[in-house]
């Protein structure tokens, strides 16, 4: 009773976040809402760790599990994917470049100016 | 006798017993390129072509699992939260820099993917796929791409950005773990995790608090590259 207890918590504020997208003015997907909800009634200690307890774990444990059947529907789009495979492959690599190189600048960036600041306070 | 193939329980077994062999060979091989996700896939392609088996039918069974995809996003909530104190110690650095990752890539995806002349549906598809999985498909559905392409996209860039980490981390000379963490979680989520998570206790934390904030970034900017 206990994991069915914790899935019908969970299912719930997938049911909420999905309500909350629904009703918004502009679009924004429900499970990222249902999501903030989580980390709100965590970070208010409304809800504690053990109320999604085990079956939050499974579902995170074995997340992977979860995109086969999506996935598999890449069957549907084989002759599409054969005909755009090494833009596919380009697009991802390029993002995945541009992506690091500014991510990782930018932390070096804001890390200097903090140490710019903390020096200016000490002196 | 393929009657059997069209009850819901067909799809789910198949799916499990597929990401259970994909697992054991993964560790067996020991190698990411030998990706569960992947080998999975190509087990239940592979069993419902020889059998002449439609996808209708293993899809009778897969709706269920796929079902659990707004609650595993939900719960991503948990890592966020288990990995506060790593956040709040270098809160700043890595908000901007898992916010700058984001812009690079919804950038750098609508102009290359432009660039080589695909549609819109194909860039719906293909401007999350930076991000975790199960956030990624959200924004895939939101903008009516297609789920099975970011799917496939998501595992080029985590296989990718696994294997590339240390590369880059030399070609752009970065030194500072914080910083290679960073760029290593948001351009490639939680494949490239794994990688940072080999390099050093610092960058693994760096690259798995990035995974979630750099998919928040995206969803949040996402509607300003489509």
């Amino acid at each position: 009773m206990k994991y069915l207890t914790q899935l019908a918590l969970i299912f719930g504020i997938c049911l909420v976040g999905d309500l909350v997208s629904s009703l918004l003015p502009f679009s924004f997907p429900g499970s990222v809402i249902s999501m903030i909800f989580v980390l709100i009634l965590l970070s208010s200690r409304i809800l504690k760790e053990e109320h999604l307890g085990e079956s939050a774990d499974f579902l995170l444990r074995n997340m992977t599990f979860f995109f086969i059947p999506p996935g598999v529907g890449i069957l549907r789009y084989a002759a599409l994917v054969q005909s755009i495979w090494w833009q596919l492959i380009l697009v991802n690599l390029i993002s995945l470049v541009a992506c690091f190189a500014a991510s990782s600048y930018t932390v070096l960036l804001v890390m200097r100016i903090q140490r710019l600041i903390a020096r200016r306070h000490h002196a | 006798m393929l009657e059997i193939a069209h009850s819901p329980l067909f799809g789910i077994m198949l799916s499990i017993v597929s990401f259970r062999i994909g697992l054991w060979v993964n560790k067996k091989v020991g190698h990411p390129l030998a990706n569960p996700l992947i080998i999975a896939m190509l087990i239940v392609v592979a069993v419902l072509s020889v059998f002449g088996i439609p996808l209708d039918a293993f899809e009778q069974g897969s709706s269920f699992i796929a079902m659990f995809l707004a609650p595993v996003t939900a719960v991503l909530a948990l890592t966020i939260y288990r990995q506060r104190k790593i956040l709040a110690g270098a809160f700043f650095p890595v908000l901007f820099g898992t916010l700058a990752g984001a812009l690079a890539a919804l950038s750098s995806i609508r102009f290359s993917a432009t660039l080589f002349g695909l549609n819109e549906q194909m860039i719906a598809s293909l401007l999350s796929k930076s991000v975790t999985t199960p956030i990624a498909i959200a924004i895939t559905e939101q903008f009516g791409g297609i789920p099975a392409l970011t799917i496939a996209s998501t595992v080029i860039t985590g296989l990718a950005g696994n294997l590339l980490a240390p590369v880059l981390g030399k070609v752009f000379r970065i030194k500072d773990p914080v910083a290679h963490g960073v760029g290593i979680g948001s351009c490639s989520h939680a494949l490239g995790t794994s990688k940072a998570l080999e390099l050093g206790e610092v960058q693994g934390a760096m690259s798995s608090i990035s995974i979630s904030l750099s998919a928040i970034w995206t969803v949040l900017l996402a509607p300003f590259f489509f």
